[in-house]
């Protein structure tokens, strides 16, 4: 919690002082290149103390890192100042963007212990490896489901029709990204998400700025909207499955929130790990992708987050029956049911729409 | 000339860091955003050009003039709310607290908490405005509202109200410097010519001020017009702020050169704002004897 | 006869904490008055006049305008008008917007045309006309005092209260000023009263001196009868200026006293009446121009030694010394006298007669 926040208010400030970061970023260079260490820019709950010391310990690398609220803080943050950063963990959808950018360097998967054993349907990734190379190195993946108070609810909700529903006006979150397109899209009915027309996505868009009085607040971290969720001021919005019932309900307000998946299917998606282009810390930056599909690596960042290992092999013997039933340890089967992520192929448009939304009134 | 090349390397020493300051820090960024802002871009990169197409997109897509005149009206209440919260209170510090001592004790607990981090007094207003908050309590507890309201909070209304709260300090130092500037001879005179307290606030004392009330008001308008805090901690979903925009332009939209040309036009924004407060202050300036 | 004095203070005191400003004090002044509070800095005669201004709220005692209890009654509802010392003219408006700003108040009903006639008519009675779209920052002392007085007195108020109102001007402007201060009191014919710490100005413009000295009234009265008859050392130093020694009276002859100053020289009094019979420690008061170079042999001499001499233009000052004396005297002489005596350079002994007329005896141990 108290990470998320920070996580937060430093989104804010980095975000702000994005030129004064091209200097200090000069700086971190001069600095990191001095002693073993490793930056990584990443999500809340994936830099846990709990299983980052134990990487320390066996390393010697020193881990700092910094957090994103959407994947596309990536981008912006990596063309603020290329080399603060060694390793970033975007997700499946911004992988692609990554490479033709040329943020980032081919992966030699030899030197990632355990990459053998990671689910084919993710290292095999035609997006994960594209051009003859490998460009990242999977991590965890999960679904983004519906959250919402069953105490404030007569009947139990079952489709995304419940974030556009008058009934529940001022009580709506939506994560503030344009993953707020794709949810929308599939309530509209359309079937390719990540390829709208244009006049599918001026509906979108319309449905959208429809939609806005009945938000309460747009939320940009999993802290954020645990909060809101905390002090009541959202019964419902769509979240990371996993995270955020697990931080609101530790809370113990005195009620309970519940996830689920609307009847328009839940969203899937994986992140992986990515080596920044000219690190200075390549070696670090093996030794945590290979410590990350250790067993220590796969069930701490499992466990801090609530989310779903993509290494069966190596959360073996570190969970029991009832958690690897939970976190659909192999049961990639259950990746169909979702609407995995991929890149929009206008990613630039999808952009632009999603942040037309929020400058309208 | 003697003189000149004798004392030059004095004068080096004692300009050539603020000079270089000034250059390295201010007069080149603003360069480099200017010309960025003529820039192409080609998602997800930018190239460097010459052509006008930033600000045509800027001027033909309602969102921007959407958020630029939101960002000038909330800008305009902060600064009446301000206005209107931070002259009393300096007239009450200058003109009805008689101890020097107690009015420089009030005058410090109105300035000392620029130095409470901002995040910090803007999060407090999200504890004392939301659904579970202080305010809500209070309502509740005293039985004026029987469930706790949420118009408090995520909305323009909290913004203006945190904005005034954070920076009301800038408009009371200069309020309280100018105020306390009028001689009190003044207001003597003009009770001893038969104009009572109310008509020598009005045609002595807020003329006076002016000068107070204007840079107050400048200096409130552009902190407030160029916050982005505010949006993201208690705005709701139509609060975004021009600062709010250049933030997504550089950062999650990728999309450098707009982001510049848009910061471009804050900056003539500001400077025409600037423009006219000087205008007016230099108009309405008189000489204190 | 007696009339309603136009301003009067009953038992009116004024204290700041345990500062005393202003002792219980009671004054009248007749209509049509010049009256002038004359003292030193912190005497109390700037509190007097904000007391009737209305600026200073009394601690004890009524304030009276007319007849009427002004005691709690604000600035804006006393009739009188104040000259500043500082003038506090108004710099955001024009010498006419200054000078109407006392009219324009909605509950003096005054319409808008004879409002300009008589902001013209008080320009013109202070010779200021021309100036009027001027601001205060543009104009000089002398105009601004002038500006200071016309907005005053376009009121007519009853009574015009001046602080100091010539101070702020040099010396020259000052003399012509003070004319101009006569000139109004004539030609308006209402009550001025006038707090100053320059005795000339008070003996030139003054009706009636009060004279004040730490919080209290020292004496009043006509410039002459003050500088005349003193009633006490401090009024008989302020006004003018007086030779103070002491002495002790040896004998008394008729309306005649006899006095032992320093040095065991006797001087005769005769206007010693008013000392108590059985006093016998005085103080004399001799005025400088009353002590005159003589011939050794008359009565009533003191012989003098020059310490110093200062030349005066038509008069010669001359410090002086005498044995047993521990102050030096001072004396003013004509060009005329000094040609009289052989020799005014230091260190010259001089002998100089005083009539026992002007030998002024006050009650009291020591000198002030």
């Amino acid at each position: 919690m108290n990470e998320e926040k920070r996580g937060m208010s430093m989104k804010i400030l980095k975000t702000a002082l994005i030129a004064a970061m091209a200097t200090a970023s000069v700086l971190a260079q001069t600095a990191t290149a001095m002693s073993a260490e490793l930056n990584i820019l990443t999500w809340e709950g994936y830099a846990t103390e709990g299983f980052i010391s134990k990487f320390e310990a066996a390393s010697g690398c020193k881990v700092t890192a910094a957090y994103v609220g959407s994947n596309d803080d990536f981008a912006a943050k990596l063309a603020a100042g290329g080399g603060v950063y060694d390793i970033i963990t975007p997700s499946l959808d911004t992988v692609p963007m990554m490479r033709l950018a040329g943020f980032v360097a081919p992966i030699d998967t030899a030197k990632v212990e355990g990459s053998a054993d990671i689910y084919p349907e993710f290292s095999q990734n035609g997006d994960v490896v594209a051009e003859g190379s490998t460009w990242a190195v999977p991590l965890i993946w999960g679904s983004v489901s519906l959250i919402y108070r069953p105490d404030k609810f007569a009947s139990k909700p079952d489709s995304i029709a419940v974030l556009f529903d008058p009934a529940n006006k001022g009580k709506i979150s939506m994560w503030d990204d344009k993953s707020a397109l794709y949810w929308t899209a599939r309530y509209l009915g359309y079937d390719n998400v990540f390829d709208l027309t244009d006049e599918q996505l001026e509906a979108v868009k319309a449905k959208l700025i429809e939609q806005k009085p009945l938000i309460r607040k747009y939320w940009a971290s999993a802290g954020e909207l645990t909060e809101l969720m905390a002090n009541q001021e959202v019964f419902v919005s769509n979240a990371w499955t996993g995270l955020t019932s697990k931080d609101v309900n530790n809370l113990k307000k005195g009620f309970e929130v519940v996830e689920f998946t609307p009847k328009e299917k839940a969203e899937g998606w994986m992140d992986s790990m990515m080596l920044v282009k000219d690190t200075p810390n390549e070696e670090c930056a093996y030794k945590f992708m290979s410590f990350m599909q250790s067993p220590d690596g796969q069930c701490g960042i499992a466990e801090s987050t609530g989310y779903f290992p993509v290494n069966p092999k190596a959360v073996a013997g570190c969970m029991d029956e009832q958690m690897k039933k939970d976190r659909q340890v192999d049961n990639v089967e259950f990746v169909k049911s979702l609407v995995m992520w991929q890149q929009p192929k206008r990613l630039d448009k999808y952009l632009e729409v999603w942040n037309a939304v929020k400058a309208a009134p | 000339m003697t003189l000149t090349r004798r004392t030059f390397p004095g004068f080096a020493a004692l300009f050539s860091m603020p000079f270089a300051w000034v250059l390295l820090l201010l007069v080149v960024p603003y360069g480099i955003m200017i010309s960025v802002g003529f820039w192409t871009r080609q998602f997800p990169l930018f190239y460097p050009d010459f052509q006008f197409g930033n600000y045509a997109q800027i001027f033909s897509d309602p969102q921007y003039t959407t958020v630029i005149l939101r960002t000038l009206k909330i800008a305009a209440l902060v600064t009446l709310g301000a206005l209107a919260l931070g002259f009393p209170l300096a007239y009450f510090l200058v003109f009805t607290v008689r101890s020097a001592a107690l009015r420089n004790l009030l005058y410090m607990s109105v300035v000392v908490p620029l130095w409470v981090s901002y995040l910090l007094r803007a999060y407090t207003w999200k504890i004392i405005l939301g659904t579970d908050g202080a305010l809500n309590s209070l309502l509740v507890s005293t039985g004026i509202v029987s469930a706790p309201l949420d118009i408090f909070l995520y909305n323009q209304t909290a913004m203006v109200i945190t904005l005034v709260y954070i920076f009301v300090p800038f408009m009371v130092m200069p309020l309280f410097t100018v105020l306390d500037n009028i001689p009190r001879r003044l207001i003597e005179a003009s009770e001893d010519l038969g104009v009572g307290p109310f008509m020598t606030f009005w045609k002595v004392i807020v003329p006076l001020s002016l000068g107070g009330v204007i840079a107050g008001s400048t200096m409130t308008f552009c902190l407030a017009f160029g916050d982005f805090v505010a949006p993201v901690l208690v705005g709701g979903p139509d609060g975004t702020m021009v600062a709010n925009l250049l933030q997504t332009q550089f950062g999650a939209a990728l999309n450098w050169p707009l982001g510049s040309a848009l910061a471009t036009l804050v900056l003539v924004i500001v400077l025409v704002l600037l423009q006219i407060s000087s205008r007016l202050d230099t108009a309405g300036r008189v000489e204190l004897t | 006869m007696t009339s309603t004095p136009i301003v009067a203070l009953e038992r009116v005191a004024k204290t700041y904490g345990v500062f005393t400003a202003l002792h219980p004090t009671d004054l009248q002044v007749e209509e049509g008055e010049f009256v002038t509070l004359l003292g030193p800095s912190g005497c109390g005669k700037t509190t007097t006049l904000r007391l009737i201004g209305g600026f200073e709220a009394a601690s004890a005692g009524r304030v009276r305008i007319e007849g009427e209890d002004v005691t709690e009654r604000p600035p804006y509802r006393r009739p009188v008008n104040t000259v500043f010392q500082d003038y506090a003219l108004f710099p955001h408006m024009s010498v006419a917007e200054n000078i109407a700003y006392g009219l324009s108040v909605k509950s003096n009903n005054i319409p808008k045309v004879e409002r300009q006639s008589r902001v013209s008519e008080a320009l013109a009675m202070v010779g200021l006309d021309g100036l009027t779209h001027r601001r205060p920052g543009e104009l000089s002392g002398g105009q601004r005092q002038r500006v200071a007085m016309a907005r005053a007195i376009v009121r007519r108020p009853r009574v015009l209260l001046l602080d100091e109102p010539l101070s702020a001007l040099d010396v020259k402007l000052r003399e012509g000023m003070q004319v101009e201060l006569k000139r109004l009191h004539r030609e308006l014919g209402i009550t001025f009263i006038m707090v100053t710490h320059d005795q000339t100005e008070a003996l030139a413009l003054s009706d009636r001196i009060v004279v004040m000295n730490a919080g209290r009234i020292a004496q009043i009265g006509s410039p002459s009868e003050l500088y005349d008859n003193p009633a006490t050392p401090y009024v008989a130093d302020f006004i003018g200026a007086t030779n103070l020694l002491d002495g002790q009276v040896i004998g008394r002859d008729g309306d005649e006293i006899a006095l032992r100053i320093g040095g065991g020289t006797i001087i005769r009094s005769r206007r010693g009446t008013a000392i108590p019979a059985n006093a016998k420690n005085v103080i004399l008061g001799m005025r400088p121009e009353r002590l005159l170079p003589s011939a050794p042999d008359v009565a009533n001499t003191l012989v003098l030694t020059v310490k110093e001499n200062l030349f005066h233009g038509d008069r010669l000052r001359l410090e002086l010394t005498a044995e047993g004396i521990d102050r030096s005297i001072f004396t003013e002489l004509p060009r005329t006298a000094v040609a009289a005596v052989s020799s005014v350079d230091p260190g010259s002994r001089l002998v100089f007669h005083i009539d026992p007329a002007d030998v002024m005896v006050f009650a009291g141990e020591k000198n002030p």
